[in-house]
């Protein structure tokens, strides 16, 4: 055990007078303070692994963090394979079972994560040997198997799925492939049939290929002494195998030819994600780097910044709007403006997004904007080094980045030294409105006609069209006409005749339904029944707790979210009792108003639209007059948010056909609902509505 | 900006658990009485100026509660020399930030700048303690404010009323019978003259320690330091009346209606020793082995064998005069709370038989000093540190040693100190329960 020694001083100095000061103004800031940033202790194993070591003792604890500096890997036909090696990884190793890992890990209170690129972890001083051996041990020799490989597998195939009608998912992975193209690292796309063509034998080769010492670097941090360091790694981390990983080509990202929009449709879009990018080659060591990140800053980099201030504080198009530019040694990189905006002013934000680039480029940026951002940048720079991590990345990146060795003890000097012709040319070096592609992903029957109107610098922007995986396209068809003389009331009253016919649905009193849907391993039920008396109870458990509870009987009813009760409103309850109906087609009809907005595919088939209400729509099938699906927009913290639920597998009961698959979408999530009863006028009594 | 009462039970859990390392301080008075302590640590150009005031809700009028939180909202509201508004972006212009908090026992006020702005940050802070105004249009926003704040953490939060509900129930006499929030109507009824009087009372210079902790120069910052705060005049010593509660004999039982929850909740609290003395370190340890984390004994036992607890927590309170120790749950499906009070009662009962395993009690160890090192890994988390240590605990190092007492707390001790405080008629059993509803 280690003795602290303990310094108390207590000063006998008495300060009898006080200088003069002015206190009516705020002090005058001192000069940029210089970085007492350690130089790191090294040497470097017969293997190639170089470590670097920082001595901290005032605490006593050690960060590690072993990072493989390699080059971005292609995956190609297997994408995915990488993330499959990573999740794989930090499981045990040959010689510790899974579960004896995490147990001794927990008890030491330490904490340990591997990855295909690197590892990390941090404990104690006092366990360092232990938790640094358990680290090597489990990078070094892990234990894949086939039951953790299909485990993980499953999971990732899982993520793929829940993502296929997240606009959000799909715009990165379209901008991404578009920036970078497909054959490159940062554009290649991981789909299910790619993660499919990986097997175990392919995440072997990938930790056997990639995960070696040539281009690596273990950082040690903390409360340790050199020599027991040098010691214990040199132990460790010898059996390392020297290797080099695998070098290969890929295609150099290049900018559009002239300045276009391309669009990716989706349908189930409620809000657009519009994201200028462009090519940049900007590498850390770059004389303007400062300069590039400064106008970044001011153009994009907070609520500070302007677009912020433009599209969401000036217009209100969107919740919040940033732009982010990148340094990378190996390969250029997108520099990108970006915002989520409602449908309706989809081509407005470009318009405006390009306007505030084109701006920062010809007029010099104010004095005010950069002294805030340069404050900002110093203050947010200043205070990230008390994280031992960014100390440890600082180190790193001088080695990596190939930086001048007092590259970060002159950062905030240079900050301040950054003037605004500085940062205007770095906006006209690293920003493009000539040659920059416009992704937007919306949905196309309610934008694109604006956006093929949308004008900048006098010139009409084309719009080029692309699929959900980045291909080519053609532009999407939405004009089908209506048949003639086709109503609303057409469309009803063929459903209500196919699915039972009026006399029958007005017959049913009540219907009790029970459902089932996976998530994440876990059974999610799905209880419901109505009466045609305005009650509605709708019970959403997993594992037999209930989630969330929505009862109405009448004009009173209540709402259970995850133990919280909470009484509905008045128009919550005018909500439900319009959904509460057994068969709101019934009252739709009666109701009027409601209009045909046009025919849209729907999974793959022909739908008439509806429009219900401002909020609802609902499609039914041109063919077979069935519904199949209904869109709802609900708030959820001041933001649009799409509930969609199509129906499928229609199968009668009692005479009457009813939906046996429901799959419902709210956000990036999807349920796959299968009924696994339906009663009509019979399991459903007065109490359930208490 | 928002500024926050630390209700939320976990926070404080980590500001009392200083740590013991090297961290090497100075400690001095100004004639004016005021108290500074520097710990100088140049490993990274950050610098934080607080100050801590010992006033807090137990020193307020019975008639006047809300008044040491009303403060905290107060004294952001602009000095002689800083314009109203003007005091959140003088701190972010200077790439800073900061906040304050309010409890029982003190107030605190904070900022963190890179170090080239400490003047700043020793002007803003002598500014607020020296003349700050306390005008109506200040006091009138406020008032706006902390209703808000009210409504937002008790009124309308689950199980947001509960630490007022104990502490009621908890002390009869002592001042920690009120929440920190107070009272809305005293604050409504309050005058101008009132909130003068409890600022020339308590922000006076003998009440208060300034911490400078981060990379600044020694000799040069003394001298700030006296140039700013040596000419604010000092105050009348302070008339603190010691309240001594009579110990709880019979179990005190309440329940509460929260017409914001929807599962019940079963409160177990009992009033343990002030936050100094070493049975309240014990008490720390004894919460930690029974529900922090998934392999702590109530929660594998309720939530992940038995499965009859939604959620289960234990979180000692240190105040100090008396601290306060709630064990709860929240029970899942057809349990009752009964079943959770019942397991509850089984698992205190076996600490106070048994010994804890040797292989737990190498676990809480380390546990403990895992949080500690960390809970202290920042400058702005040193100072706050510090003062504390200094005005509640009265020993400015226990920053480093505070780890030795947990080092030394035995297995016995363990067991002693759960027989000694942790008994069924010493308690406050609240029942804490969702509305009732009308029959129709």
């Amino acid at each position: 055990m280690k003795k602290y020694i303990v310094f108390t001083l207590l000063s006998l100095f008495v300060f009898v007078s006080h200088a003069q000061i002015d206190r009516t103004k705020q002090p005058e800031r001192g000069p940029a303070p210089e970085i007492n940033l350690q130089e790191p202790a090294r040497f470097e194993l017969l293997n190639g692994l170089k470590v670097m070591v920082v001595e901290n003792h005032k605490l006593p604890r050690v960060r590690m963090q072993l990072t493989i500096d390699n080059p971005p890997i292609l995956q190609g036909n297997k994408a995915g394979v990488a993330d499959l090696t990573s999740s794989l990884l930090g499981k045990g190793s040959k010689s510790i079972p899974k579960d004896d890992f995490y147990e001794e890990v927990d008890f030491l209170g330490a904490s340990i994560s591997i990855g295909d690129q690197g590892a990390s972890a941090s404990c104690l001083s006092k366990y360092f040997p232990r938790v640094l051996e358990l680290m090597a041990d489990a990078s070094l020799n892990p234990n894949f198997t086939q039951e953790e490989f299909d485990k993980e597998k499953d999971r990732i195939l899982t993520g793929i799925k829940s993502e296929e009608k997240d606009v959000s998912a799909i715009a990165t992975r379209v901008q991404l492939a578009l920036a970078y193209g497909k054959g490159h690292p940062y554009g290649e796309i991981t789909s299910e049939e790619t993660v499919n063509n990986v097997s175990l034998a392919d995440v072997e080769q990938h930790y056997r290929n990639y995960f070696v010492p040539a281009n690596a670097y273990l950082v040690i941090i903390g409360d340790v002494e050199f020599d027991n360091v040098q010691e214990l790694v040199t132990q460790f981390f010898t059996p390392w195998t020297k290797a080099v990983p695998p070098s290969f080509n890929y295609s150099k990202p290049t900018d559009a030819q002239y300045t276009q929009i391309n669009f990716v449709d989706v349908s189930n879009a409620v809000q657009s994600e519009v994201a200028v990018q462009n090519i940049t080659e900007l590498k850390m060591k770059d004389e303007d780097y400062l300069d590039a990140l400064l106008v970044n800053r001011i153009l994009g980099g907070g609520s500070q910044a302007r677009l912020y201030k433009n599209l969401r504080e000036d217009k209100g198009y969107t919740y919040g709007s940033y732009s982010g530019i990148r340094a990378n040694k190996y390969s250029p990189m997108r520099f990108n403006a970006y915002a989520q905006v409602r449908n309706a002013v989809t081509d407005s934000s470009v318009v405006q997004i390009l306007d505030e680039i084109n701006r920062i480029t010809n007029e010099p940026v104010t004095d005010e904007e950069l002294t805030n951002a340069k404050a900002k940048y110093a203050g947010n720079f200043v205070m990230a080094l008390e994280n031992p991590e960014t100390i440890a990345n600082y180190a790193l990146n001088i080695e990596t980045e190939d930086l001048p060795k007092d590259f970060y003890k002159t950062y905030l000097e240079r900050i301040e030294a950054v003037t605004k012709d500085d940062v205007q040319k770095a906006a006209q070096k690293y920003f493009s409105t000539t040659n920059a592609r416009v992704v937007v992903t919306g949905k196309g029957s309610e934008v694109l006609e604006n956006l093929g109107k949308v004008n900048f610098n006098d010139k009409k922007v084309p719009v080029l069209y692309y699929n959900k995986y980045a291909s080519k396209t053609e532009e999407p068809n939405y004009d089908v006409a209506l048949p003639e003389g086709l109503t609303a009331a057409t469309v009803l009253e063929k459903y209500i005749e196919v699915i039972g016919g009026k006399t029958k649905l007005e017959g049913v009193e009540s219907y009790a339904m029970l459902a089932e849907a996976e998530m994440q391993g876990m059974t999610l039920e799905l209880e419901m029944k109505k009466t045609a008396k305005d009650q509605f109870m709708q019970d959403i458990k997993v594992m037999g707790n209930s989630m969330q509870k929505q009862v109405l009987d009448g004009d009173k009813g209540y709402m259970m979210a995850q133990g919280q009760r909470k009484d509905l409103s008045p128009e919550e309850i005018e909500k439900i009792k319009e959904e509460s109906a057994a068969f709101p087609e019934l009252n739709y009809l009666s109701v009027g108003n409601i209009t045909v907005e046009g025919i849209e595919p729907v999974g793959g088939k022909k739908a008439y639209k509806l429009k219900i209400t401002e909020k609802k729509t609902v499609f039914y099938d041109v063919e077979t007059g069935l519904k199949l699906k209904e869109t709802n927009i609900e708030e959820a913290q001041g933001q649009p948010m799409t509930n969609t639920l199509e129906y499928e597998d229609y199968r009668e009961v009692s005479g009457i056909m009813f939906p046996f698959k429901m799959v419902q979408t709210v956000g990036p999530q999807s349920f796959d609902f299968q009924v696994k009863e339906i009663k009509v006028n019979e399991g459903v009594s007065a109490s359930d509505f208490e | 900006m928002k500024r926050y009462l630390p209700i939320a039970l976990f926070v404080f859990l980590m500001g009392n658990f200083a740590i013991a390392q090297k961290v090497v301080f100075e400690e001095y008075d100004l004639d004016n009485g005021l108290h500074v302590i520097l710990h100088q640590d140049n490993g990274a150009p950050v610098v934080t100026t607080a100050v801590m005031y010992h006033v807090g809700s137990k020193d307020e009028n019975p008639e006047k509660t809300g008044f040491a939180h009303f403060f905290e909202h107060l004294l952001f509201e602009g000095t002689k020399n800083i314009k109203r508004g003007e005091w959140d972006q003088i701190v972010s212009s200077n790439g800073g930030s900061g906040n304050a908090n309010t409890f029982l026992d003190r107030t605190y006020y904070y900022e963190t700048f890179p170090s080239n702005s400490l003047e700043v940050g020793l002007w803003l802070e002598s500014e607020r303690l020296m003349h700050p105004i306390i005008g109506q249009v200040g006091v009138d926003t406020q008032k706006e404010v902390v209703q808000e704040e009210r409504r937002l953490r008790v009124d309308n939060s689950p199980y947001g009323a509960f630490f007022e509900v104990l502490l009621k129930n908890l002390y009869t006499k002592h001042p920690y019978r009120w929440g920190v929030i107070g009272s809305l109507d005293h604050l409504a009824s309050a005058t101008l003259d009132d909130f003068k009087e409890f600022n020339k009372t308590f922000y006076v210079p003998n009440n208060a320690v300034l911490v400078v902790a981060g990379d600044f120069e020694t000799e040069k910052t003394k001298k700030m330091i006296s140039d700013y705060f040596g000419p604010i005049p000092k105050g009348a010593e302070i008339q603190r009346n010691e309240v001594k509660e009579e110990p709880i004999t019979n179990t005190i039982m309440d329940t509460y209606h929260d017409p914001n929850i929807q599962i019940p909740a079963i409160l177990l609290a009992y009033r343990t020793p002030g936050q100094a003395e070493r049975d309240a370190y014990v008490i720390n340890m004894i919460s930690t082995y029974l529900s922090d984390g998934e392999s702590s004994k109530l929660y594998k036992k309720l939530v992940d064998e038995k499965k009859i607890a939604l959620q289960i927590f234990s979180v000692p309170i240190d105040a100090e005069d008396y601290s306060s120790y709630v064990v709860g749950g929240l029970p899942v499906g057809e349990n009752s709370i009964q079943d959770i009070k019942d397991e509850i009662d089984a698992e205190i009962l076996k600490i106070q038989t048994d010994l804890i395993s040797e292989k737990d009690y190498q676990k809480l160890q380390n546990k403990f000093e895992n949080n500690f090192v960390n809970a202290n890994s920042s400058i702005a988390g040193i100072a706050n540190s510090l003062a504390e240590n200094y005005m509640l605990r009265d020993n400015t190092n226990l920053i480093n040693t505070e780890i030795d007492i947990y080092r030394s707390i035995t297995r016995e001790e363990i067991r002693e100190v759960a027989k000694k405080y942790l008994k069924v008629n010493q308690r406050v059993e609240l029942e804490y329960l969702p509305e009732q509803k009308d029959a129709n």
